[in-house]
């Protein structure tokens, strides 16, 4: 009797795990956590493999649909300071604003301009958001090994209140530990972006991939973050740190 | 023995209280030269170094208590900065001082209330060509086209709630701009005066504190913000009296402004407007409104800036003036950037008097050249008619190199 209810139960994970919408959600599920900070060094390394080096604190509260960001360079010196304000929204793209303290000034980054590379880095503007499920629609593309890991290779696509430099992306899930292991990002037929996600570790619970690299096909160029001193459901975060103001002071 | 022991005490409680608390810096050393193809009428000079070096650290004492300095040395072959070894603080004097306290503040935060009180900046406004609302912004105004920002002095208390924000200001010493020298090239002098002589005979400041009232609201997807100003215009009049020479004084009018900014993206470009309408009790000042609408777009590695910057007078009581935020005004102003990639950027700005008269053009060319040292060329060129307040530069284009370590 048990041999058998354990089989419907297998049989029916099984299942649900082929609705891509629900491996998605699984994911989110599973990285989960009140708040999170981090600091990050990124190497940007252009087409001709010239390399520059930069740091930034990246300090988020709230979870996925209503969660705000922060994340401030702290090298080098000649960037220092500057700061990305983002509020994520469930139901439509995010508020983001950036501060410059050689201008003392806040700009709204509008959301046209989300596809603009964010300070000299690979990465997008909008790459920098959440990525919510609410947001997507998704269908299950086939199964693949990525890196020696079993994978769901699955297609979201944007819905219609969510601004998007991607007409659509492949995600790819390892089955074993549901985290993403590379996302690409196309307009049309056309790669533009292609994050890696690698060195995955448990942190408090939550597979994290400690390395990202981020490619972009159009500059033929790429960024490596890496993580150190992740922490989650960090105590000291508060609202009032994640606004224009906690921009303006420092 | 009590005296050691208080000591040790002290020092205890010292440590204990510097514990949690985090120290930065920044800062850089920059070299800049300046080259200038013509002499003009006032000044010979084609050439002018500089040299400035700004420190800035800033102490977090808890998570409410924050201190921010900013220290400036500098020096210069062309006389616009002192040759005095004194520090300065007040930002009042003619020359650009050889050692100035940029800022000293404190911040304290609790909740949604924020309180930053001593020398600081203050900056007001959306627009990115010119900002009519920005009083407590003035300028260095030493070389009229490539100006910096003053610190005021001064108390500003925020209050934030949901998106919107309530700031106030008061600031009981006024900080003027610091207009150009006299014997420089960027004082046009009619031949006439200048046969009889002229001299500066300094600036007359008022008493009287300023305030401002700025309301801001971040909707879903656009803002805008209300602002009140009452003190002195942070750009002088200038008044004459003849004697053997000509002696002129610079003073600043009363100014009550009313004014306002919104920012609204559509899906072609982010549109901003800022207006303010200047009124003045003095019966020497103008009264009027600056307004600037703008659009701006990002598109790949470009960022572009365009649009319209224009001015109303309601009352004309013809003053003499430097008036450098009118002097952009009438004009279509636009900005292009692109960034090549992640070390090398380049830009050109330009500014068009909309009868034609003035013009102002500049280029620059930026490069990272290590982790910390970056070099930048600019070319600025200025055409139009003596008339104008653009056009009297026209002797004045030039090129510039600047090379920055920063740390």
């Amino acid at each position: 009797m048990n041999k058998q209810l354990a089989a419907v139960v297998l049989f029916a994970a099984a299942a649900l795990a082929q609705d891509p919408r629900q491996i998605v959600e699984e994911v989110q599920k599973r990285t989960r956590s009140q708040s999170q900070r981090y600091e990050g060094t990124l190497r940007v390394i252009d087409g001709r493999n010239r390399i520059s080096e930069k740091r930034w604190r990246y300090e988020r509260l709230g979870s996925f649909g209503d969660s705000k960001a922060v994340l401030r360079f702290t090298a080098p010196a000649e960037v220092k300071g500057v700061a990305l304000l983002i509020h994520n929204h469930k139901e439509r793209s995010s508020d983001q604003w950036m501060w410059t303290p050689a201008l003392q000034r806040d700009r709204r980054i509008a959301l046209q301009d989300r596809s603009t590379r964010f300070f000299g880095t690979d990465f997008s503007f909008e790459d920098l958001e959440e990525r919510d499920a609410s947001q997507y629609s998704f269908k299950l593309l086939g199964e693949e090994t990525v890196n020696g890991a079993a994978c769901w290779k699955i297609e979201s696509r944007p819905v219609s209140t969510k601004t998007s430099q991607y007409t659509h992306s492949t995600l790819w899930i390892r089955k074993d530990i549901y985290v993403y292991v590379r996302i690409e990002g196309f307009k049309g037929s056309s790669l533009v972006r292609r994050i890696e996600y690698s060195g995955h570790e448990k942190v408090k619970n939550i597979w994290t991939a400690r390395l990202l690299t981020v490619f972009d096909a159009g500059r033929n160029s790429r960024t490596e973050l890496k993580l150190d001193r992740l922490e989650y459901d960090v105590t000291d975060l508060k609202q009032e740190d994640f606004t224009l103001q906690a921009l303006r002071r420092g | 023995m009590v005296a050691s022991r208080t000591a040790f005490l002290w020092m205890a409680l010292a440590a204990e209280s510097l514990r949690g608390q985090s120290f930065s810096q920044r800062g850089f050393l920059e070299l800049r030269g300046a080259f200038y193809p013509q002499t003009a009428p006032g000044d010979s000079g084609r050439a002018v170094g500089e040299a400035l070096l700004r420190w800035e650290p800033s102490l977090q004492l808890s998570p409410s208590w924050k201190l921010n300095a900013a220290f400036d040395a500098r020096t210069d072959t062309h006389r616009q900065v002192e040759r005095i070894w004194r520090a300065d603080f007040q930002d009042r004097r003619r020359q650009r001082p050889a050692f100035s306290l940029r800022r000293a503040s404190a911040l304290w935060h609790k909740g949604p209330l924020t309180v930053e009180a001593g020398k600081q900046f203050i900056r007001w406004g959306k627009a990115d060509i010119l900002n009519p609302t920005d009083r407590f912004a003035p300028r260095d105004y030493l070389s009229v086209t490539d100006s910096d920002f003053l610190a005021v002095t001064g108390a500003r208390i925020t209050v934030e709630h949901g998106a919107e924000t309530l700031d106030l200001v008061v600031t009981p010493r006024l900080t003027p701009s610091r207009a150009p020298l006299l014997n420089q090239r960027w004082v046009l002098i009619p031949e006439t005066l200048r046969a009889l002589g002229v001299e500066d005979a300094g600036s007359r400041f008022p008493g009287r504190a300023q305030y401002g009232v700025r309301w801001n609201r971040n909707a879903n997807g656009y803002e805008y913000s209300f602002v009140f100003y009452d003190g002195f215009h942070h750009l002088p009049l200038i008044e004459g009296e003849l004697g053997a020479r000509v002696r002129l004084r610079r003073y600043h009018p009363r100014l009550r402004l009313y004014g306002g900014d919104a920012a609204v993206p559509t899906r072609l470009a982010t549109l901003k407007g800022e207006a303010a309408w200047f009124t003045s009790s003095d019966r020497t000042a103008d009264e009027y409104v600056l307004y600037v609408i703008q659009a701006e777009r990002t598109w790949k590695e470009w960022v572009f800036a365009g649009g319209y910057a224009g001015e109303a007078v309601t009352s004309r009581r013809n003053p003499v003036a430097f008036a450098a935020d009118r002097g952009f005004a009438r004009a279509f102003v636009a900005r292009a950037a692109y960034t090549i990639d992640p070390r090398r950027s380049f830009a050109v700005e330009a500014a068009v008097r909309q009868n034609g008269e003035g013009t102002w053009t500049r280029a620059e060319y930026s490069h990272q050249l290590s982790g910390h040292l970056r070099a930048t060329a600019s070319f600025t060129l200025i055409r139009g008619e003596p008339n104008d307040f653009l056009g009297q530069y026209r002797r004045n284009s030039h090129g510039m190199i600047a090379l920055r370590y920063n740390f």
